[in-house]
């Protein structure tokens, strides 16, 4: 039996699928990359070995998400592709005629529109991370809510607060401001959810035609008040897919297939020791911050050199 | 006797008149002292030196003028105001000579360029010879031969750019300011992802300007900055030839935020819009290639 590896390591969450020869989800798994992305892949593959039949031959492994280079090494993996394209494979392969996908992770969002099965345009938040993931979980820890619950309880409420969206320290401000006024907590989550919605449509969504269908996904997409306020907003039905936190490792897993070669990989990386170096390179004036990564004590590739002298 | 040492940062209009400058004091006897191709040190010393509302060129350019402050005698900090009606330039390139004076102490060689007030190049040059005496003949002479050198320079660039626009490969057109995308620290490295991927890059600032005439007018009639419409003219003229558009702006350039976006209404190719800042965001900038190259290959 065939079998292609895909792994999505965003900067939360860390997401593992293998396919079969049909395309169908033979084992996935969903866990917290936990600051340490090699150890959570080393996680990651344990988990989902357990899932899959003994005969399994794995023939392709594709890697995305932020951490996709250095994963992408750590498993040899035969194809290594930014998150955009793999979200628009994954996506495409279960809803055909999707036109916009409205996508918010842990550290980043973005907005990718389709046309006729072909990638037309794509936003991304800059550097400001207001209105992601982690926003959210960090909000429901000041609430003391579990994130899990967060959207449940921001359906409860009829009268959501107002929240100003445009930066997540203003956002925190206004949001304690509420608290201590005396809003209840329903009616505070609510809003939260309500100032990403907003955030998100006059930030990454700025300009952009949003067509139907619409799909939306990423670890945000769970969140039930969030996906409420999007439909309020773009007042249409947008689709969640059961899969679509998985939906990234999915796409580069398909990838990952259309590249196949006769190699046979092992998952066995667990037991390899992999190591990385993070130093300052001395050789020039820039002095790059570079990672050294070691597999089995052995120096094999350098990331973040701007030039031959820190690759030594 | 020792040669007089001019400096020039190789920043800013060093990308459009550094050579002539170069050639011009060489050919009058001076020493020519360039600054290296900017680093992360000098990018680090010009932010400190600068005030937070600049952008990245400017503080760039300070930390190359850091550089040379006690390596020349002299250093070239050009104030070029307008090049006729309607030709303007950025107001706060306009403060550099200012702003220079203020912060160091070394002597600056001025070239004021107002052509509305007839300070055309010329005058521009004969009044940095006067400086050092010498005489409107022997400045003319000079400059005209530095000219010339330039001419035949430039004439190579356009005829390059003009071949690469009609060879049958993908092609991008970025249009930038050479000082972002000639920058070693800035814009080196999309050029270099991009031929890694084997798509040819076509500079906007390196199609000749004569080819389309005010072909700017079609995006916007009322612009008035003399670069933003040589960028908007190359656009016009590549259109037809190319597969998508990287529009590479700095932060925060108010010039090209303005018309960048404004240009980005009215094309119908695909684009990419990238804003670099002093915050080393490469990994970011990589992702917003390679994602857009797959829409134009479709992976």
């Amino acid at each position: 039996m065939k079998g292609y590896l895909g792994i999505d390591i965003g900067s939360i969450s860390t997401k593992g699928v293998v396919l079969d020869e049909n395309d169908t989800i033979i084992a996935s798994s969903y866990i917290w990359t936990e600051g340490n992305p090699v150890s959570a892949v080393q996680r990651l593959i344990s988990l989902l070995k357990k899932e899959l039949p003994s005969d399994i031959q794995i023939k392709g492994i594709g890697t995305t998400g932020s951490a996709r280079k250095l994963i992408g090494l750590m498993v040899d993996a035969s194809i290594i592709k930014n998150e955009i394209t793999a979200h628009a494979v994954g996506t495409m392969h279960f809803h055909k005629d999707v036109q916009t996908i409205l996508e918010i992770g842990g550290q980043d969002s973005k907005i990718i529109l389709i046309e006729n099965g072909i990638i037309k345009d794509y936003a991304m938040n800059t550097l400001c991370a207001a209105g992601t993931g982690s926003f959210l979980s960090s909000q429901a820890k000041r609430l003391d809510i579990n994130v899990e619950d967060f959207g449940d309880l921001a359906l409860t409420s009829k009268n959501p607060v107002k929240i100003a969206a445009r930066c997540t320290v203003f956002a925190e401000s206004d949001l304690i401001h509420k608290a201590q006024v005396g809003y209840p907590k329903k009616d505070i989550v609510a809003g939260l959810c309500k100032s990403i919605v907003m955030n998100y449509l006059n930030n990454v969504g700025k300009g952009k035609k949003i067509k139907e269908p619409i799909v939306f996904q990423g670890g945000v997409s769970k969140n039930k008040g969030v996906v409420h306020f999007f439909e309020e907003a773009l007042q249409t039905n947008v689709i969640v897919d059961e899969n679509s936190h998985l939906m990234g490792a999915i796409g580069i897993a398909l990838l990952s297939k259309k590249m196949e070669s006769e190699k046979v990989y092992n998952l066995d990386v667990c037991d390899i020791s992999f190591e990385t170096r993070g130093t300052e390179c001395r050789g020039c004036p820039n002095r790059c911050d570079i990672v050294r990564i070691f597999k089995d004590g052995k120096h094999i590739d350098t990331f973040g050199n701007k030039c031959e002298v820190g690759s030594r | 006797m020792e040669k007089i040492k001019i400096g020039i940062p190789r920043a800013l209009y060093y990308y459009y008149y550094g050579k002539l400058y170069q050639i011009f004091f060489e050919k009058l006897g001076f020493e020519v002292v360039v600054s290296p191709k900017t680093n992360k040190q000098i990018l680090d010393r010009g932010s400190f030196l600068a005030e937070s509302e600049m952008c990245l060129p400017m503080k760039i350019l300070l930390g190359h003028i850091d550089f040379l402050k006690d390596k020349c005698d002299y250093i070239v900090v050009p104030r070029i105001d307008n090049f006729g009606l309607d030709e303007q330039t950025c107001t706060n390139f306009l403060a550099l000579y200012d702003i220079v004076h203020n912060l160091f102490s070394i002597p600056i060689l001025h070239y004021n360029i107002d052509e509305m007030h007839h300070e055309g190049e010329l005058e521009g040059f004969i009044h940095m010879g006067k400086h050092f005496y010498i005489d409107m003949i022997t400045s003319m002479q000079a400059y005209e031969e530095a000219k010339e050198e330039m001419e035949v320079e430039n004439k190579k660039r356009h005829r390059l750019m003009r071949d690469l626009l009609l060879k049958d490969q993908r092609k991008i057109l970025i249009v930038s300011h050479p000082y972002n995308l000639e920058d070693s620290l800035i814009g080196k490295d999309i050029l270099k992802y991009l031929q890694k991927q084997n798509i040819l890059a076509i500079k906007s600032y390196d199609i000749d300007p004569n080819l389309v005439y005010r072909g700017h007018t079609k995006i916007s009639p009322g612009l008035y900055w003399h670069f933003s419409k040589k960028e908007l003219d190359s656009l016009v003229y590549a259109y037809p030839n190319i597969d998508g558009i990287v529009f590479l702006s700095s932060f925060p350039c108010a010039l090209d935020s303005l018309v960048y976006e404004l240009t980005m209404r009215k094309i119908h190719k695909p684009y990419l819009h990238l804003i670099i800042d002093d915050i080393n965001a490469t990994a970011g900038i990589e992702t917003r290639l390679e994602s857009f190259l797959d829409i134009l290959v479709q992976y």
